[in-house]
C-alpha cells in the first residue's frame, strides 16, 4: 500500500472523476465506488440481552429501578428524586419482603442519612417508610446493630441547627422506641437533654405554638416510657403469664437493674426546671390573651402532663427501689424517707403553690372557666403527688383545700352537658389522692372534704369512670389494706364512721342499678364488698354496717313479687367471676338474714343458673353454717327448699315426651341431692336431725311434688334413718300412701319384659340404671321397716280392688282402662322388687298381703261389673299369672 | 442410750372427743390412746417428738373457754392444762420444741416459751380467726393463714425487734390476700426465705406464692373446696385433699401441663369412691406414704408410688381433724426401762409449766435475749437449743440451790452416769478380787501340797 496507488490516482484524475458542480441545497449523487453500508437481515440475533430485559429476574420498584439504584438516588441532589427514591424503596420492599431481610442493614445504612434531610417531604416519606415497612418487618431478629446504626444519626439530627429537623428527629426516636422499647433506657439521658435544649429556645415557640406542641407531645411519650411511671401496666402483664411459667425457673435480673440511674435523675431535674419555665411563660402569655387559642390549651396540658410524669418518676422510682425480701436488712433503714431529686420537686411544689389556682384575669367566659378548671386540676394532681412523697403538710392551706372541695362538689363548672363531662373526666384524676389528703387535714376540713366526696359518689352515674374511681377511693378509705392508710379502719370519730356507713349502704343499690350489663364495674364493687366482709370485725360499727347490707342485697339476688313468685336479680346473669365474688362475700355475714337466704334459694332454683355456681352457693353456705353464721333453722329450711323444689326443666322437648331425660339432667339432680343431703347430715347427729325433719319431709311428700324431688326426700330419709327404722308410727302410715303413689309413678321406668326382643341393649342398661335410681331409696325403706312394706302392699291390694280411688280428680274418666294400667304397674313393681335379694326375703314374710293382692286380682277377673275389652282382660290374666308364679317361687 | 431405736407412728385427733390415737405406720397396729382431746384442724403438734400439745375448742361449753393440753408418751391423761385468753385453734412449734405459737379465733397470734410458759409476744395478725400455721424450714419465718382469706408472712426477728416494729408501717413481710374464702392449709417448700409456699382455700383454689418475691406464682383451680395440702419432699408434686373425697395430685413442674379432666396442672386424683371429705394430710418421714384423715373418722394411708391404699385405720366416729407422723422412742414401751421413763415423765411434767394467759411486763431489758445452750443431755441430735436467757438464769440458779426440778434432773443424770461407772468399777474390783482369791488359794494349796510333799 502506500505510494504507488496514490500516484496512479492522481494521474487519472481528470478521467476517473467527473467534476460536479456543487450547489447548495442539492444532494450529490453517491459515488460509484461507495460501499453500501445498508445491512439487511431477516432477524437480528444477539447473544446478550439489552439493559431493559436484564432486570427481569431482579426486584424492581414501580418505576423499574433496582434497590441499588434507589439507594444511590437517596443521596441525589434533587429533593424530589430523593423522595421518590425513598418511596420507591417502600414499594420494592412491600413487593419483595425477602429483599428487606437480606439487605436490611445496607438499606438502613443508606436511609439513616436522610434523617437529617433538609427537605421536609423526604423526611416525611422516610418516616412513613420506617413506620409501615421496615420496623414491622424486622421485629423478630435481634436488633442491636440495627438500632445503634439509626440512633447515631437521630442524635445527630437532634442537635441540628434547623428546628424542624430536630423536631422530626424526636419523632423518629419515638418511632424507634415504639418498636424497640428496650432501647429507650440506654439513650434516655441523651434524648432528655436534647429535649431540654430545644425547650430552652422558647422564643421560637412563642411565635409558633404548633411546634411547641409537637415537641411537648413527643416529650410526653418519652417520659411515659421511663421506668416506674407505668407500673400498673407491668404488673398486670405479670399476672397474666404466671399461669404457664415454671415455678423454679431461672430469671435473669439484668434488665431490671437500672444502671446509670443517677445521671438520669440529674437530667430530669434540669428538664423539670425547664418545663416549669415553659409553664410560666405559657401562663403569662395566656393571661395577656383575650381569647385563649386551642394551641396554647394543648401546650399547657402537655406541659402539665410532662411535669406530672417527671414527678411520678421521682416518686415511684423511690418507692419501687425497695422491693424484695429484706428479712436481714436492719429495719431501721426502711422507714427513712428518701426521694430522688427531693430538693427539685420541693422547689417545684413551693413555686406551684404560689400561683395555684390559676385564675383568668379578664372577665371569664364559661369556656375559659372550663379551661382553667382543667389546668388547675392538672396542677392539683402534681401538687398532691409531690406532697404525698416529700412534704405532707405543704398543701393543707385553705386555698388548696377549697379548690379540691369545689372541684369535688362540682361547683366550678357544671351547668351544661359538655362541661359536666369535662368535670367528670377531671375529677377522676383527683379522686385517688383524696383518701390520703383527708387523712391529713384538720377535722373540720375532713368533714367538708368527705361531704364533697360523698356528694360526688352519690351523684355520679352508676357505670362511669368517675364511679369506679369513687369506689376505689372508698376501698382505700374503708379497708386497712397494705397501703399505709390504716387510720380509717379503726377510727373512732363518729362522723367519719357515718360517712363510711353511708358509702357502704350505697353499694348494693349500685349493684342493682348496674344490672348485668356492666360486669367490670360490678366486679369492682363486689370485690370491695368481699374485702369489706373479710376485715369487718376490726370495728363493731363497720361489721354491723356490713351485716345491714343484707336487706338491700336481696334485690341483687332476687326479689319477691306478687303471689310468691320471685323475680331474679342481676346476679343470675353476671359472669362467673362476679358470681363467685358475690357468693364468697356471703360467708362473711356474721348472721345471714332469712330473707337473703330466701332470695338465694330462689336463685338456686332458677334454671338459668349454672350448676357450678349453685354448688358454690351450697358449699359456701355450708361452711358459713359451720362457722356459726347461719341459724340452724334457716339453714335447714334452705336445704329442704332446695331438696323439694329443685328441678331442671329438660330443654329438649322430645326427650321430655319420651320420658327419658338426658343423662346430664340426672347427674345434676343427683349431685344436688347428694350435696344437700350430706350438708344436712353434717349438721349433727343423724337421729336428731331425722327427728326434726321427718314430719316436714313426710308432709312434703304427700303434697305430690315431681318425681325427682320425691326421690330426693326419700334419699334424705334413708340417709338419716338407721336399720331398723326410727321413724315414728304416724309418719310411716303417712309415708305408705305417698310411697305407693311414688312407686306407681316410677313404675313407668321399669324396663319392659324380655319378649321385646328388638330392644336396644345399651338403652336397656340405661333404663335399668334410671330405674334403680328411683327404686333404691324405697327398697332401703322397706328393708328397714317391714311395717311400711306391709302397709304399702295392703294399699296396693285395695287399689286393685278399686275400693279406694287414688286420685279421683283426674282418674274418673276412664276407670277401667286406668285400672288395668295400674294393675300392670303394680305387677311390674312387685316383680321388680323380687329381683332384689333383700326385698325378696322381706316380701316372703308378707305372705298375707300378697295373697290379698292375688285375691283381689282374681275377684276382679271374676266380676263383670267393669266392661273390659278383650285386651285388658288378657293383660289382667297375664299379671295374675306372673304374680302367682312369682309368689310361689 | 437407746434412743436410736424408734418407731414411726401416726397420731390422729378428732374434733369430737375421741382422744389422740397412735398407730404404727408399718403395721397399722394401734399403740396407745391419749385421752380427752377434741382439737380443731391444725391443733395437734408434737414438741420435738417428746410431748404432744393440742389446742381444745369445745363448742358445747361457753365460747370463751379454750384450753391447751400437754401429753407425754407414757401417760394417757393430759398432764398440763393451760387456759389462754381466747380459744386457740392452730398451733405450731419449732423443731426443738422451744416455743409454741398459737393462733386465736379473733386473729391474734400468741408466742409462748415452752420452758418457762411465758407468753413472750402477742400481736394482732388477722381480721378474722387464724386457721393454720407453718414455719419456713429455717424457722425464721412464720406463715399464717386466716379465715378472712389472708396469708401473711411474719419474720420472727421482726416480731422481737421493738425499734423496727415502731418504724415499720406493718409488721408482716408479705400480705397475700388473693384468696376469697377461708385459708385451710399452708405448706412450705425448702429454701428458707427463698422457698415457695402453697396455700389451699375453701374458694376451690390452691395458690403458689414466692416468699422471696412476695408474689403469686400460680393459681390452681379445683372442682371442690380444698381442706388440706401436702407437698412432696422433692417439690414437684403436691397433694390436695378435697371436700369431695378426692386427693388431687398436682404437678408443680412442667411448663404447660396438659389439662386433665380435673383442670390445669392436676395430673390425677387418689380416690376412695366415698363422698366423705378429706380433712388432713401428712407425709411419712420417708416421703412415700401419704397419711390422710377423713371426715368419716378413718385414716387412709396411700402409697404414692403405686397410688393404692395400703392401710386403713379407724380413729373415731367423728371427722379426723389432725394427723401427724412422728417418731416414737421404742424403749418407752419396753418393760425394763419403765421405771426410768416414769421418772422421766415426772421430770417432764415439772419441766413444762402451763402457758401464760397474758404478756407479763418485764423490767429487764435483756429478757428476750436468746442464748445458745450447751447440748441438752437427752437430745439425740447435736443441734443447739435456744432458750431465753431468763430460763437459763433460773436454771442456773436452781442448779446452785440444788433444790429444783431441772437441777435435780441434771443431778440425776450425773448420778446415773456415776452409778454406771461405779457399777463398772465394782465389777472390776470383783473380778480382781476373784482373781486374787484364786491366786491366793492356788498358792496356798500349792504351798500346802509342796509342804506336804516336803
Amino acid at each position: 500500500m502506500g505510494k504507488p496507488p496514490t500516484s496512479k490516482k492522481q494521474q487519472k484524475r481528470g478521467v476517473d472523476f467527473k467534476k460536479f458542480k456543487r450547489k447548495i441545497g442539492r444532494k450529490l449523487p453517491p459515488a460509484k465506488n461507495a460501499t453500501n453500508t445498508n445491512i439487511q437481515s431477516k432477524a437480528i440475533i444477539l447473544p446478550e440481552q439489552s439493559v431493559a430485559s436484564e432486570r427481569l429476574g431482579l426486584a424492581l420498584s414501580k418505576k423499574g429501578l433496582t434497590l441499588k439504584e434507589l439507594l444511590q438516588q437517596t443521596s441525589h441532589h434533587n429533593a424530589k428524586v430523593r423522595k421518590d427514591a425513598v418511596v420507591g424503596i417502600g414499594d420494592l420492599t412491600i413487593k419483595y419482603p425477602n429483599e428487606l431481610k437480606v439487605h436490611r442493614l445496607a438499606i438502613i445504612e443508606k436511609l439513616r442519612e436522610r434523617i437529617s434531610d433538609e427537605d421536609k417531604a423526604v423526611r416525611e416519606a422516610l418516616y412513613l417508610l420506617l413506620k409501615t415497612v421496615i420496623f414491622p418487618g424486622s421485629l423478630e431478629d435481634a436488633s442491636g446493630p440495627f438500632i445503634s446504626l439509626i440512633m447515631a444519626y437521630i442524635f445527630n439530627a437532634m442537635t441540628h441547627l434547623v428546628i424542624d429537623i430536630r423536631l422530626m428527629a424526636f419523632k423518629f426516636f419515638d418511632l424507634v422506641v415504639q418498636h424497640y422499647p428496650s432501647s429507650f433506657l440506654s439513650s434516655a439521658e441523651k434524648v432528655l437533654q436534647n429535649y431540654g435544649d430545644i425547650l430552652r429556645k422558647n422564643h421560637i415557640f412563642l411565635e409558633d405554638k404548633g411546634k411547641l406542641k409537637n415537641a411537648l407531645g413527643g416529650l410526653v411519650r418519652c417520659l411515659s416510657l421511663l421506668p416506674f411511671v407505668n407500673k400498673e401496666i407491668g404488673s398486670a402483664s405479670d399476672n397474666c403469664n404466671n399461669a404457664s411459667g415454671a415455678l423454679h425457673a431461672f430469671e435473669s435480673e439484668a434488665p431490671k437493674k437500672n444502671t446509670g440511674f443517677s445521671s438520669l435523675v440529674t437530667t430530669l431535674e434540669d428538664l423539670l426546671q425547664i418545663l416549669y419555665n415553659c409553664f410560666q411563660e405559657l401562663t403569662s402569655s395566656v393571661h395577656v390573651m383575650s381569647q385563649i387559642d386551642v394551641k396554647s390549651i394543648d401546650c399547657m396540658s402537655c406541659v402539665l402532663k410532662c411535669i406530672d410524669l417527671a414527678v411520678k418518676f421521682f416518686i415511684l422510682g423511690n418507692s419501687s427501689s425497695e422491693t424484695g425480701f429484706e428479712v436481714l436488712v436492719p429495719s431501721m433503714s426502711k422507714g427513712a424517707e428518701f426521694v430522688l431529686g427531693k430538693f427539685t420537686i420541693q422547689m417545684l411544689l413551693k413555686k406551684l403553690l404560689q400561683i395555684f389556682p390559676l385564675d383568668p384575669i379578664h372577665q371569664p367566659s364559661q369556656k375559659d372557666d372550663e379551661i382553667y378548671y382543667v389546668w388547675n386540676v392538672g396542677i392539683a394532681e402534681i401538687l398532691m403527688r409531690i406532697s404525698e412523697a416529700v412534704d405532707p403538710l405543704a398543701i393543707l392551706g385553705g386555698r388548696f383545700l377549697l379548690f379540691i372541695e369545689n372541684a369535688l362538689s362540682a361547683q366550678i363548672c357544671c351547668s351544661t352537658r359538655s362541661s359536666r363531662s369535662i368535670w367528670e373526666n377531671n375529677s377522676v384524676l383527683l379522686l385517688p389522692f383524696i383518701p390520703r389528703l383527708v387523712l391529713r387535714v384538720q377535722s373540720d376540713w375532713k368533714f367538708r372534704l368527705l361531704q364533697a366526696f360523698t356528694n360526688t359518689f352519690k351523684g355520679c352515674k352508676p357505670n362511669s369512670a368517675l364511679n369506679v374511681a369513687c369506689v376505689n377511693a372508698i376501698e382505700d378509705m374503708l379497708l386497712p389494706s397494705n397501703r399505709d392508710i390504716t387510720l380509717f379502719a379503726d377510727t373512732s370519730e363518729s362522723e367519719i364512721l357515718d360517712f363510711q356507713i353511708s358509702w357502704i349502704q350505697e353499694l348494693p343499690h349500685l349493684l342493682v342499678q348496674l344490672g348485668d350489663g356492666h360486669p367490670s364495674s360490678s366486679k369492682v364493687i363486689l370485690h370491695l364488698l368481699l374485702r369489706l366482709g373479710q376485715c369487718a370485725p376490726i370495728n363493731p360499727s363497720l361489721s354491723s354496717g356490713y351485716d345491714n347490707l343484707q336487706k338491700s342485697l336481696t334485690e341483687f339476688y332476687s326479689t319477691p313479687q306478687a303471689e310468691g313468685a320471685m323475680h331474679n336479680g342481676p346476679f343470675v346473669k353476671l359472669p362467673r367471676d362476679c358470681q363467685e365474688l358475690a357468693v364468697s362475700s356471703l360467708y362473711y355475714f356474721s348472721s345471714l338474714d332469712p330473707l337473703l337466704l330466701r332470695s338465694l334459694a330462689s336463685c338456686c332454683l332458677c334454671n338459668t343458673l349454672e350448676p357450678f355456681v349453685l354448688f358454690r352457693i351450697i358449699e359456701v353456705l355450708d361452711s358459713s353454717h359451720k362457722a356459726g353464721h347461719i341459724q340452724i333453722a334457716d339453714y335447714i329450711s334452705f336445704c329442704v327448699t332446695l331438696l323439694t323444689r329443685f328441678t331442671i326443666t329438660p330443654e329438649n322437648s322430645e326427650c321430655a315426651a319420651n320420658n327419658k331425660k338426658n343423662a346430664s339432667h340426672y347427674r345434676t339432680v343427683k349431685a344436688v341431692t347428694d350435696v344437700v343431703c350430706s350438708c344436712l347430715s353434717h349438721i349433727g347427729d343423724d337421729a336428731t336431725i331425722l327427728q326434726m325433719l321427718q314430719r316436714i319431709m313426710v308432709s312434703e311428700l304427700s303434697l305430690n311434688p315431681p318425681l325427682d324431688n320425691k326421690r330426693a326426700i326419700l334419699r334424705l330419709l334413708v340417709l338419716l334413718d338407721s336399720k331398723p327404722t326410727i321413724l315414728p308410727e304416724q309418719s310411716i302410715c303417712n309415708l305408705a300412701n305417698s310411697l305407693l303413689q311414688y312407686l306407681l309413678d316410677a313404675a313407668s321406668y321399669i324396663p319392659e319384659d324380655d319378649d321385646d326382643v328388638d330392644y336396644d341393649e345399651s338403652n336397656d342398661k340405661d333404663q335399668m340404671r334410671i330405674c334403680q335410681y328411683y327404686f333404691v331409696p324405697c327398697f332401703f325403706l322397706f328393708d328397714r321397716s317391714g311395717r311400711l312394706l306391709s302397709l304399702v302392699l295392703n294399699l296396693m291390694g285395695s287399689l286393685i280392688a278399686g275400693a279406694k280411688p287414688l286420685d279421683p280428680s283426674h282418674q274418673c274418666n276412664e276407670p277401667a282402662f286406668d285400672r288395668a294400667n295400674r294393675i300392670s304397674a303394680i305387677t311390674s313393681i312387685l316383680i321388680f322388687m323380687r329381683g332384689d335379694m333383700k326385698l325378696r326375703r322381706a316380701l316372703s314374710s308378707c305372705k298375707a298381703e300378697m295373697t290379698y293382692i292375688l285375691q283381689n286380682l282374681l275377684s276382679l277377673q271374676a266380676s263383670n261389673e267393669l266392661n273390659m275389652n278383650l285386651e285388658e282382660r288378657h293383660r289382667l290374666q297375664l299379671s295374675y299369672d306372673q304374680l302367682k308364679s312369682a309368689t310361689n317361687r | 442410750m437407746e434412743f436410736s431405736k424408734t418407731m414411726e407412728v401416726v397420731m390422729a385427733s378428732s374434733k369430737l372427743d375421741a382422744g389422740i390415737s397412735c398407730f404404727d405406720i408399718e403395721t397399722g397396729a394401734e399403740q396407745l390412746r391419749l385421752k380427752s382431746c377434741a382439737s380443731p384442724p391444725h391443733g395437734l403438734i408434737s414438741l420435738s417428738e417428746r410431748f404432744f400439745v393440742s389446742s381444745q375448742v369445745r363448742e358445747s361449753s361457753s365460747s370463751s373457754s379454750g384450753s391447751i393440753l400437754h401429753w407425754f408418751w407414757t401417760k394417757a391423761v393430759a398432764d398440763v392444762k393451760s387456759f389462754p385468753a381466747e380459744p386457740i385453734s392452730p398451733l405450731v412449734s419449732n423443731s426443738d420444741g422451744t416455743y409454741i405459737i398459737g393462733g386465736g379465733c379473733s386473729g391474734n397470734i400468741y408466742l409462748w416459751e415452752v420452758a418457762s410458759g411465758r407468753l413472750l409476744k402477742k400481736w394482732n395478725a388477722h381480721y378474722r380467726g387464724v386457721t393454720c400455721f407453718v414455719l419456713s424450714d429455717d424457722e425464721s419465718l412464720l406463715i399464717s393463714g386466716a379465715e378472712d382469706g389472708c396469708v401473711r408472712v411474719w419474720s420472727l426477728l421482726m416480731i422481737f425487734d421493738d425499734i423496727g416494729r415502731t418504724a415499720a408501717t406493718h409488721l408482716y413481710e408479705h400480705n397475700f390476700s388473693e384468696h376469697t374464702l377461708k385459708v385451710t392449709d399452708i405448706v412450705t417448700g425448702h429454701g428458707g426465705c427463698n422457698a415457695i409456699i402453697i396455700s389451699s382455700s375453701e374458694d376451690r383454689t390452691c395458690k403458689v406464692w414466692s416468699l422471696s418475691k412476695g408474689k403469686l406464682l400460680r393459681t390452681i383451680d379445683f372442682p371442690s373446696a380444698i381442706n388440706a395440702v401436702a407437698l412432696d419432699p422433692c417439690e414437684h408434686i403436691f397433694y390436695a385433699g378435697g371436700k369431695d373425697g378426692k386427693i388431687y395430685v398436682v404437678s408443680l413442674t412442667g411448663e404447660n401441663t396438659s389439662a386433665s379432666k380435673y383442670g390445669m396442672h392436676i395430673v390425677g386424683a387418689l380416690s376412695d369412691n366415698s363422698n366423705n371429705a378429706v380433712t388432713c394430710l401428712a407425709f411419712s418421714k420417708s416421703g412415700v406414704l401419704l397419711v390422710s384423715g377423713w371426715e368419716d373418722g378413718r385414716i387412709r394411708i396411700w402409697d404414692t408410688k403405686s397410688k393404692q391404699i395400703v392401710r386403713m385405720l379407724q380413729h373415731s366416729k367423728g371427722q379426723v381433724s389432725n394427723v401427724i407422723v412422728v417418731h416414737r422412742p421404742l424403749n418407752s414401751t419396753s418393760q425394763t426401762s419403765m421405771a426410768t421413763q416414769s421418772s422421766a415423765s415426772k421430770r417432764n411434767a415439772s419441766l413444762l409449766p402451763p402457758l401464760d394467759k397474758y404478756v407479763t411486763s418485764t423490767d429487764d431489758n435483756d429478757d428476750f435475749k436468746t442464748v445458745t445452750a450447751s447440748q441438752h443431755p437427752l437430745s439425740r441430735v447435736t443441734d443447739a437449743l435456744y432458750c431465753s436467757s431468763d430460763v437459763m438464769k433460773s436454771q442456773i440458779k436452781e442448779l446452785q440451790q440444788e433444790g429444783s426440778t431441772a437441777a435435780s434432773q441434771l443431778e440425776l443424770d450425773r448420778l446415773r452416769v456415776e452409778c454406771k461407772r461405779s457399777l463398772q468399777m465394782a465389777e472390776q474390783w470383783k473380778r480382781m478380787h476373784g482373781d486374787l482369791h484364786q491366786y491366793c488359794a492356788d498358792e496356798l494349796v500349792d504351798c500346802g501340797r509342796n509342804g506336804g510333799d516336803k
